[in-house]
């Protein structure tokens, strides 16, 4: 089984744009437009990585962060975001962030980055049941 | 329990056979040349039993003597973590009771403006809002301390990945470069293009390379520079963060790394920054080290094990 | 009411002292207050106080270093340490040095109040009149 990405961003165009690009490279990929919806999705289904903005309406992204390491605590987490604050990058980092990105960003680039966050998931669940 | 009777509780005696055992086999040696053989083989016998007696004794003192070592060694840690926890819960006390004693305050402000009618004057308004305004600022402060301590108490058994050492530090440095310029600092990369990948955990390593990256960038006045550079030298990789800002006084070199050592001001820093960083850095296998000439800013050095 | 007790507060804490010095103003004391062991120290060559609400950790000059410095500058002083800092050893040691009592954020304003009214009236009964 490969890479599942969710995309969590209120931006539509953004994320409709995010959703092809990962469909066109055949990796299933599903989009939230906010925390609580995110959250719940990760309920239901199994993901590895996490996409997730900063700034949304409701819950900002940072509690959403914190929701999702505590309840999924192996789900990598990539911050990809236009909020560009040293501060919000520290905590986020600091909350368990795989990497924190400032838009724009090359899709290669962001799928490579989700390649290595879904290794590392890999590689801690390995060692989990060893 | 003081060491030293540790030390001489149930140790084998050391005497008389290793004494006895090379005088014998002397003997045995001597008397095989000048007596009949059949004594100085009977006494070289004789010896050669004494000699793996006192070798097995000897051994066994070795054996006790190792077991008390690390006996001590455990009671020594157990000091120096005592010590550190100390250190550690003194600091704690210290930047919760602060944001504490504002609160304290502001309620009691509040609650006087608030008058015997419960119900506060409509001139003094503004100054109730401003107390609730300022709790709420020092909770804020006070759950970033805890949060970052929770850090400190998260397990991090670093996950080890093969990655480019520019795919790890570059989002960072981009992310530090927005901010820079805004203040007018620039971000120099010097990053060596040659470098082999690095076995390492990613996301630990960028946290480290962001605190130092925030630091330099705190330190470092309008019109600065902070260079970011990695190279190699022998079997280690080094990455460095140099800046040109205010620089580290001597008499601070040794503090900055101890959890809650901080020159900002009040709220603005927790002083966990530098502590955090080291100890991820040791946890990688790495070490993370300071250079500093005051006034000419500082430089920052992490070297990790190829 | 008899004359206002003349307080100089000395912390790093900005918001703190400000609103200590509020409090401290509508109970009837004559409030001051210095950011740091040098600004004290210029306020009181400006003029004396009764009693030196002091914090312990502060950059620069700390509440240790400046405890001399500051009897020295006000002999007529008091001094009150008022401080974050859980050290019972620090605590002994400024008592030894002088200090009059030693209290530990946070700490409810009428509290402090009292304390600071028990070391002022403390120097009042032993001072030579
Ligand atoms: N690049 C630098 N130049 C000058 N001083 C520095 C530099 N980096 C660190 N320091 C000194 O070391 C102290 C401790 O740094 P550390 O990162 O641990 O805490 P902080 O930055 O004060 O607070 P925090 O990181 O928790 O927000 C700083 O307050 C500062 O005095
Ligand atoms: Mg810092």
């Amino acid at each position: 089984m490969g890479l599942r990405v969710l995309a969590v961003d209120d931006e539509a165009d953004f994320i409709e744009t995010l959703v092809k690009r990962f469909t066109y490279r055949r990796i299933p990929v599903t989009a939230a437009a906010n925390g609580p919806e995110a959250l719940a999705r990760l309920d239901r289904e199994d993901f590895d990585v996490v996409i997730l903005d900063m700034r949304m309406p409701g819950m900002d992204g940072l509690t959403v962060l914190q929701e999702i390491k505590k309840r999924h605590p192996l789900v990598e987490v990539i911050i990809l975001t236009g909020h560009a604050s040293v501060e919000a990058g520290m905590q986020g980092m600091s909350l368990g962030a795989y990497d924190y990105v400032l838009k724009p960003v090359d899709f290669g680039e962001l799928l490579e980055k989700a390649n290595k966050a879904y290794e590392r998931k890999k590689l801690n669940e390995s060692r989990d049941h060893s | 329990m003081n060491p030293a009777t540790i030390l001489e509780n149930h140790r084998p005696p050391l005497w008389p056979h290793t004494l006895l055992a090379p005088l014998l086999a002397g003997a045995a040696v001597l008397l095989a040349l000048a007596a009949p053989p059949v004594v100085g083989f009977a006494l070289a016998l004789f010896a050669g039993a004494v000699c793996i007696g006192s070798a097995l004794t000897l051994a066994r003192r070795v054996r006790s003597g190792e077991r008390q070592l690390r006996e001590l060694d455990k009671r020594l840690l157990q000091s120096q973590k005592l010590a550190a926890i100390g250190e550690l819960s003194s600091g704690i006390a210290h930047e919760i009771n602060n944001p504490l004693a504002i609160i304290t305050q502001e309620i009691d402000l509040a609650r006087e403006l608030f008058g015997p009618s419960g119900c506060p004057d409509p001139a003094d308004l503004a100054e109730v809002r401003d107390s609730l305004d300022q709790i709420g600022k020092q909770v804020e402060r006070c759950r970033l301390i805890t949060h970052k301590l929770l850090n400190f108490a998260r397990k991090m058994e670093p996950v080890l990945q093969e990655e480019a050492l520019e795919h790890v530090i570059e989002d960072m440095a981009i992310l530090a470069e927005r901010e820079a310029k805004g203040r007018g600092v620039a971000i120099v990369r010097a990053y060596d293009q040659t470098l082999p990948t690095v076995r390492t955990d990613v996301p630990l390593l960028r946290q480290v390379i962001l605190n130092l990256l925030t630091n330099a960038l705190a330190a470092t006045p309008q019109g600065g520079t902070i260079t970011l550079a990695t190279r190699r030298s022998d079997d280690q990789i080094i990455i460095e963060v140099r800046d040109t800002g205010c620089g580290i006084p001597p008499e601070n070199m040794a503090k900055i790394f101890n959890p809650f050592f901080t020159t900002k001001e009040p709220g603005k820093g927790t002083g966990l920054g530098l502590s955090l960083s080291h100890g991820i850095v040791t946890r990688l296998g790495g070490t993370l080290t300071a250079q500093s000439t005051p006034g000419h800013g500082a430089t920052f050095t992490v070297a990790l094990p190829l | 009411m008899a004359d206002s007790i003349r307080v100089l507060i000395v912390d790093d804490e900005e918001r703190f002292r400000d609103t200590l010095a509020k409090l401290l103003s509508r109970h009837g004391f004559t409030v001051r207050t210095a950011g740091g062991g040098n600004e004290a120290l210029a306020l009181l060559t400006e003029a004396p106080c009764d009693v030196i609400v002091l914090d312990v950790k502060m950059p620069g000059l700390s509440g240790q270093q400046a405890l001399p410095l500051l009897r020295a500058a006000c002999p007529e002083a008091e001094v009150l340490i008022l401080t974050g800092h859980a050290s019972v050893d620090i605590a002994s040691a400024m008592i030894a040095g002088g200090a009059a009592d030693y209290l530990l954020k946070p700490c409810p304003t009428d509290e402090l109040e009292g304390a600071i009214r028990a070391v002022y009236d403390r120097r009042q009964a032993t001072r030579p009149r």
